[in-house]
């Protein structure tokens, strides 16, 4: 197994550490907060991050120093942060660890995003499921402020920057930085169009970065070590530092592990996690949340970082990787993650909308064994029209199971089918049938 | 009336935005807490302080699975059945509770005590099934341990089987190697 | 290829190129080059939305497809609309739209008008592949007026966005997520709200109709009229619809008119009047007391004689007429024409002098003209707007889309002097978006205004290059210098802060336009506010400046055209002065007659005399004095010692019931004429159905009996009529589809400044007499104007009525908690004069202390109010009144 040291959860892995302020501090905590307020240009700040090559841990995976780059420079008035604490993406469940187990470590690393952007105001918008992460946010940030950490004048800087937690109230969607916008304005969380893009017209239409919790937590370690030191983590140059990968599924040790960018997924799943729960083999994973694509055993040697995993026909998404061994039915698999991205879908854009129901639709009668010869085709082609033509990515995210599944394991849903066309003789056709 | 009740609260919810609009969700959860769900009064006098039209309050409310516009049980079971959990057993629970109970998804027991439904990924997917009840998160959940927190909850009205700050596996230190499940 | 023109971008779409303003979007460069891009969620008057991705193309360099909805046009940009990957595309989309919908347009009102059957038909004629179960919305009653039929709804939100961006309602809620998205007002509760019927008109689909018309026809089966809403001054072009001779839809498409496609509930939903049973079908004369009906001829014949025989008994001053300014300019000039030259009397008066007339006189003496020298398209361009006394949402409501239009999209700084507070009802309120407002009663405007005036000059703000002005300006510096801040804050309620900063934006506006409505016009002091208003411009050097002026807003359709008529007893077509010896000859001329040179009595002295006995006979074209003026001026006793009261009706009026002859007049949907609207705009007005009955034009009636009374005039129809209208005001409605405003007439300024200002400058600028209530009448009732009325002719239009059936007393909500009033409680309201008992609607704009009753039932409440008049512009001001209020058992 890869020796390597944990960032972002080596405080948290010592027994009994609780997060508070003050243990916090004790190892090493908001010393990079008081490096830099006031001493490092706010520009300055940002080229660090560009340097270390840090990239964002939310889905996208985006250059976080580059993102900030883009806020126009002359531009008065207010500016904002928006942590991205939704965490919604099945298969994920990183950020709720470091909020519920090190809030000071994102708290220190939002003061810090908001001092190169020049905000004076951050909002942390949490998933409503949350209550208790929410709840020691609100604990944290309180402590913070009467430490001087949080506020006017933070450390005698001469720098401001409030704090405040926002609870979303049950809507995937609201994941999607904009959608998150509109949901923190009030409104339903229907994504923008875009352009204009946050970095200009963001919350209440004011230069806003969007950054998710796991990104903003590997701040003030960048600071601390410098970005040639997290730029060396990985695999330099596009994957630099850490991830922590959220393994789910059929293993012996399901859980969160947070390893360098760039070990294989058989290392991940065999060694980090214990291997298979059973002796059943692998049969399947997905490797980056609901909205990758699913791969195969053969994949299982694919380096974990964002170029590999794309070039292997998915993505690194949020890093949730949930195995699957054999016995799995891969069309029932695809029609769980299919009713989800029904569930989910806002309903802004037709194909979207009216794609996800299809599709949900289609896909039940399939695993009821209702299938039809011609269905396969309708799928494939839905799917092909509904990617690529919608407002926000949801609608790539939400084809992606089927259109996997159907890559790999097309036999599947062929026997499904098969079995159902034998039944039908037997079974009164739905209406509007044509078949 | 929220507004003679939470004067304190709602004047600090509304100190945290530059729109009033933002205070929305928050004052939409403030009735919630208030009366079990979101009803039409209430949603009336938010509009009221936000300076909203109603149908502007409502829209809003209507988006967010997490706000019920109707009465749910005293305790609301909600069970993820996505597919991370599926894959370690939720289809289970769900029958358990459906045995233990008398429920099914969107069904009240009699009493008004215990509310079932299913829902989407509650970002536990290492630590299923699991199941949130009201404000709660239980993970790893099996059948007598299921036993234990109904019977909690029915007895003293909350459980101390309710995971806490999250961390799984937890420190290898502490407690060794994560358990095999 | 050279550079393009700053501003503007070439690209090219489908190979044509074309050079477009920057900001273009795709979708609209393409429409320019002829090239339709399907599209639902788009509509040039909303912002994108980019929702129903109909709009996809292919745009070179850019990896997916684009909506073309919310792509800007950028140079060198090179579309393509019609390859075969967005042919798929556009199959693809319209294949999800079809999906979940019903199809069932043999049973929708939208069939043969939708745009959805439209794309179909282009893209997939083919069956559709989805073989799924629909999704099916529970059926609700959604309102009144407009029916909801949401498995049709392609969630397109056009509606939604529309009734907020444009309309500033909110009244549309998206409720629920996903597929499950359904258009609703709130929760279970039917639609209140301005039920301008824009949601109607704009989803591209039947999931929104009129009830009105609800299975009533196929669109290809409707003959259509392009005509002008009957209601208010904004003078909104609308499309009447008929089947067989029968009403059956307005609509007004999107670039249609002054109102550009938008219309209020009046336009909309209000065109029933004409069709209401009790339309007068036959001429009435009274025999023995009653009026029975007879023919034409007999009681043409019969009205000639008595008027013949009154006038050389009694002579021509024993004559007087009235008309109302909702008949067409025509009708006006023929009637004023009829008094004068027929008759031989001055003693006439319209409606114009409610208040329309104390703002085009104000004008007339302080810029030299009558009419704007602003249009709609300034309000928009403004970038300082004032509105004083408008309640412009209920009394224009399609003028105040041009503010919310100016404010919401283009930024513009809205200050507002009103009788109305902010906060949300189900109508807008304008006075939400102003930056500052001042609220007062009506009996305060003036106030207000000279706090106005006095932060001009505090402010240091008043423009001094022009020498000639100096005297002018320290006459008004002096006399404002007379009032103090105290008693102005005092008055008004408003910190003097405010009025400097309003004075200060003001001073630094480039484009200014001030609004001036009927709460103000209709007010005592509505004359001296409007020259105030005057002066505040002059002040400021704005007065002449290109896209800055007064706009006074006018309640009936026609009041612009009665003043430009001369349908009023001062002045004569064109809107000169009787007074002047030159245009009353020039008159004569043209008319081959002699013009009575005494000065003519207004409305309020006709009703005098004749019940002093010095009026004889009255002619009364469409106006109802009986019912709109105060009871104890008991112009019923007045018209009843009338030896002769001709009235041309719509309908047997309390002023009708009264007559000894009623002639049934044609409604305005029934005959062709023009209408001047307020912005001096002249517009045509073109019949959609035959006259009701025997019902005829009131120009017609009125050249009939001229004929008889021995003075042939060649009118065959009302275009002859018009013609000799150009004949003595040259050009008369020979503009172009907009308005071309005059320019502020130097020499009128010079005239006004040089002295003309001194007479009345003292008592222009003195705060209002603040004489306290009567004793124990704490409270102001005010007749108001209501969104869902206009005058008494629309409590005839069944739509309307189911609105607004009858009057109810508005009254501030939180006033009557501590009152212990909750809605729909009846109250009895009483002062010397007299008393009512009504019920009450609680809403939010009516400031504490005031009541609001609807003008149009005026009736039951008009013993409570007092009468004054404007010494000059002698308008009968008398819609406020003290009272007390007390809840009923
Ligand atoms: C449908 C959808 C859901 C998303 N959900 C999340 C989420 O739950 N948490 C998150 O951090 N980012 C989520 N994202 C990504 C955000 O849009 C955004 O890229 C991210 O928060 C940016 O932060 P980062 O640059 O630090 O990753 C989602 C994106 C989409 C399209
Ligand atoms: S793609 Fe789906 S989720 Fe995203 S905006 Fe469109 S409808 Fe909403
Ligand atoms: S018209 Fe462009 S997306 Fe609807």
């Amino acid at each position: 197994m890869s020796k390597h040291e944990p960032i972002l959860l080596k405080n948290m892995n010592q027994p009994g550490y609780a997060g508070t302020l003050a243990e916090y501090e004790k190892t090493g905590g908001y010393q990079a907060l008081k490096k830099i307020l006031g001493k490092v240009a706010p520009a300055d700040v940002t080229q660090l991050v560009i340097k270390s090559g840090l990239r964002g841990r939310g889905g996208a995976g985006f250059p976080t120093g580059v993102k900030w780059g883009f806020l126009p420079k002359d531009y008065q008035g207010p500016r904002y942060l928006c942590c991205n604490a939704d965490e919604s993406e099945p298969g994920t469940f990183k950020d709720r660890q470091l909020i519920e187990r090190d809030p000071h470590q994102m708290l220190e690393g939002m003061v810090l995003a908001c001092y190169a952007i020049g905000a004076e105001t951050a909002y942390i918008y949490i998933r409503g499921e949350f209550v208790l992460g929410a709840r020691i946010l609100e604990e944290a940030i309180a402590e913070a402020r009467r430490a001087g950490y949080i506020g006017k004048n933070i450390q005698g800087s001469g720098v401001t920057v409030d704090v405040w937690v926002h609870r979303g109230a049950g809507a995937y969607i609201c994941g999607e930085e904009t959608a998150l916008l509109e949901s923190l304005e009030g409104k339903r969380g229907l994504p923008r169009v875009k352009p204009p893009f946050p970095a200009t017209h963001g919350l209440y239409n004011k230069p806003t970065v969007v950054n998710n919790v796991e990104t903003l937590a590997n701040l003030p370690h960048i600071i601390n070590r410098g970005s040639e030191w997290f730029a060396a983590i990985g695999s330099p140059p596009k994957s630099t530092g850490t991830r922590i990968f959220c393994v789910s599924g059929h293993v012996k040790r399901p859980g969160n592990y947070e390893v360098p960018m760039g070990i294989t997924f058989r290392e991940l799943i065999y060694e980090h996690a214990g291997g298979m729960r059973s002796d059943k083999a692998l049969k399947a994973f997905i490797p980056g949340g609901a909205s990758a694509p699913f791969l195969t055993p053969d994949h299982l040697d694919v380096k974990m970082d964002f170029e590999s995993v794309a070039a292997a026909g998915s993505m690194l998404g949020s890093g949730g990787v949930t195995v699957m061994e054999e016995g799995t039915s891969m069309v029932w698999a695809a029609l769980r993650l299919m009713e989800f991205f029904y569930h989910e879908s806002c309903g802004k854009c037709s194909p979207c909308r009216e794609g996800s129901a299809w599709l949900v639709q289609t896909m039940r009668r399939i695993v009821a064994k209702r299938g039809r010869a011609q269905d396969l085709e309708t799928l494939m082609d839905l799917c092909k029209n509904i990617a690529g033509r919608t407002v926000c990515a949801f609608g790539d995210a939400e084809v992606a199971p089927i259109m996997s599944t159907l890559k790999h394991w097309r036999p599947e849903y062929i026997a499904l089918i098969h079995e159902a066309e034998a039944s039908n003789l037997l079974r009164p056709q739905p209406a509007g049938a044509k078949g | 009336m929220l507004k003679e009740k939470y004067k304190q609260e709602i004047d600090d919810i509304l100190s945290r935005y530059p729109v009033k609009r933002s205070a929305l969700i928050p004052l939409l959860y403030l009735a919630q807490r208030e009366t079990g769900y979101i009803n039409e009064t209430s949603m009336i006098e938010i509009a009221g302080i936000l300076k909203l039209t109603p149908p502007q309050v409502y829209e809003t409310a209507t988006f967010y699975t997490m706000l019920n516009l109707k009465q749910v049980g005293k305790f609301h079971i909600q069970v993820c059945k996505s597919l991370m959990c599926a894959l370690v057993g939720s289809d289970t629970l769900i029958g358990w509770i459906k045995t233990k109970l008398g429920i099914g998804p969107g069904e009240t027991t009699p009493d008004g005590a215990f509310t079932l439904s299913t829902v989407e990924c509650l970002a536990a997917c290492g630590t299923g099934p699991m199941m949130q009840i009201n404000d709660d998160y239980y993970e790893r959940l099996t059948e007598d341990k299921l036993d234990r927190i109904l019977s909690d909850l029915k007895s003293t009205g909350s459980s101390t089987l309710k995971t806490g700050p999250f961390m799984w596996p937890e420190p290898l230190a502490s407690k060794g190697e994560a358990p095999v499940r | 290829m050279t550079a393009p023109a700053p501003n503007t971008v070439r690209l090219t779409i489908d190979g044509i190129e074309i050079t477009v303003p920057k900001g273009t979007l795709v979708i609209e460069a393409a429409r320019r080059v002829g090239v339709m891009i399907p599209h639902f969620c788009y509509h040039p008057k909303l912002k994108p939305d980019a929702n129903c991705r109909m709009c996809l193309v292919e745009i070179e360099k850019m990896p997916k497809l684009q909506t073309s909805c919310s792509t800007v046009a950028t140079d060198g940009m090179s579309v393509r609309t019609a390859t075969t990957v967005v042919n798929d595309a556009h199959k693809s989309v319209l294949e999800f739209i079809l999906a979940n919908h019903p199809l069932d347009c043999p049973v929708c009102d939208q069939g043969g008008k939708c745009d959805l059957q439209d794309f179909s038909h282009e893209y997939t004629a083919t069956g559709s592949r989805f073989i799924e179960t629909k999704r099916i919305f529970q059926k609700e009653y959604f309102s009144p007026l407009i029916e909801t039929q949401m498995n049709r709804c392609v969630q397109c939100l056009r509606c939604v966005r529309y009734c907020d961006e444009v309309m500033d309602v909110k009244a549309l809620a998206p409720a629920g997520r996903g597929t499950m998205t359904e258009i609703k007002a709130f929760g279970s509760h039917p639609l209140d709200c301005e039920f301008c019927g824009g949601c109607v008109q704009i989803c591209p689909v039947g999931a929104i109709t009129s009830r009105l018309s609800m299975y009533e026809y196929r669109p290809w089966m409707l003959k259509r009229a392009d005509t002008i809403c009957q209601y208010c001054g904004d003078g909104c072009q609308i499309t009447m619809q008929t089947k067989n001779n029968e009403l059956i839809e307005v609509n007004s498409s999107y670039g249609a008119g002054r109102n550009n496609g938008d219309l209020c509930a009046r336009g909309f939903f209000g065109f029933q009047a004409t069709s209401h049973p009790d339309r007068l079908t036959k001429p009435l004369v009274r025999r023995n007391g009653i009026l029975v009906e007879t023919t034409w001829a007999e009681a043409l014949e019969y009205t000639a004689q008595q008027l013949a025989r009154l006038k050389s008994t009694h002579g021509a001053e024993a004559f007087g007429g009235l008309i109302s300014s909702r008949c067409t300019n025509e009708d006006l000039y023929v009637f004023q024409k009829f008094m004068r030259l027929v008759i031989g009397t001055n003693n006439l008066d319209s409606s114009a002098r409610y208040g329309h007339i104390n703002s085009t006189q104000a004008m007339r003496r302080v810029q030299g003209t009558h009419r704007w020298t602003v249009t709609f398209e300034d309000i928009v361009d403004a970038d300082v707007l004032l509105l004083v006394g408008t309640s412009i949402t209920e009394t224009n409501p399609v003028a105040g889309l041009r503010v919310k239009e100016a404010v919401k999209k283009q930024q513009a700084r809205l200050f507002t002097i009103e009788a109305t507070q902010p906060g949300i009802d189900s109508i807008s309120n304008i006075t939400n978006l102003a930056e500052q407002h001042v609220g007062v009663p009506t009996a305060q405007f003036g106030d207000a205004l000279l706090g106005l005036l006095k932060g001009i000059v505090d402010g240091r703000h008043v423009e001094h290059s022009d020498q000639s002005r100096s005297n002018y300006i320290s006459a008004v510096t002096d006399a404002l210098g007379k009032l103090n801040w105290t008693d102005i804050e005092a008055a008004t309620g408003t910190s003097r802060d405010v009025f400097l900063e309003i004075a200060a934006h003001i001073a630094k506006g480039r484009r200014v336009v001030v609004l001036a409505g009927q709460d103000l016009l209709r007010s005592t002091g509505g004359h001296a506010g409007c020259l105030n208003l005057l002066d505040l411009l002059l002040l400021t050097g704005k007065l002449a400046e290109p896209g800055c002026g007064l706009g006074p807003l006018a309640e009936e359709n026609n009041d612009q055209g009665a003043v430009e008529m001369g349908a009023v007893a001062e002045l004569i077509p064109g809107a000169l002065d009787i007074a002047d010896a030159g245009a009353r000859a020039a008159l004569a001329r043209a008319w081959k007659g002699e013009l009575p040179q005494t000065a003519g009595a207004t409305l309020k002295d006709m009703i005098d005399k004749a019940r002093s006995g010095q009026l004889k006979a009255m002619m009364v074209v469409g106006e109802n004095p009986v019912a709109s003026l105060p009871s104890h001026m008991n112009v019923a006793e007045a018209f009843r010692s009338l030896e002769l009261l001709i009235c041309q009706e719509l309908f047997l009026t309390e002023t009708a019931a009264l007559a000894h002859v009623v002639f049934p007049a044609a409604a305005p949907l029934e005959k062709s004429g023009t209408w001047t609207n307020e912005e001096g705009h002249v517009q045509v007005v073109r019949p959609a159905i035959e006259p009701a009955g025997e019902s005829r034009p009131d120009w017609e009636i009125l050249s009939a009996l001229s004929l008889l009374l021995g003075v042939p005039w060649e009118y065959g129809e009302s275009k002859d009529v018009l013609k000799e209208i150009r004949s003595v005001i040259p050009g008369y409605g020979l503009l172009g589809p907009s308005p071309i405003p005059p320019k502020v007439d130097p020499a009128t300024v010079e005239r006004y400044v040089a002295g003309g200002y001194r007479h009345d400058l003292g008592n222009r600028y003195t705060l209002a007499p603040r004489r306290p209530p009567a004793e124990g009448t704490a409270w102001y009732i005010r007749l108001t104007q209501s969104l869902f009325h206009s005058g008494k002719l629309s409590t005839r239009a069944k739509g309307l009525l189911q609105l607004e059936e009858h009057a109810v007393l508005r009254m501030n909500r939180a006033e009557a908690d501590r009152m212990g009033i909750a809605d729909g409680d009846r109250v009895r309201v009483s002062n010397q004069r007299g008393d009512l008992t009504t019920t009450v609607k609680l809403v939010e704009r009516v400031p504490p202390g005031t009541v609001w009753f609807p003008d149009h039932f005026a009736q039951k409440a008009s013993a409570l109010f007092d009468c004054t008049v404007d010494p000059v512009t002698k308008v009968p001001a008398f819609r406020i009144a003290s009272v007390s209020i007390v809840k009923a058992g």
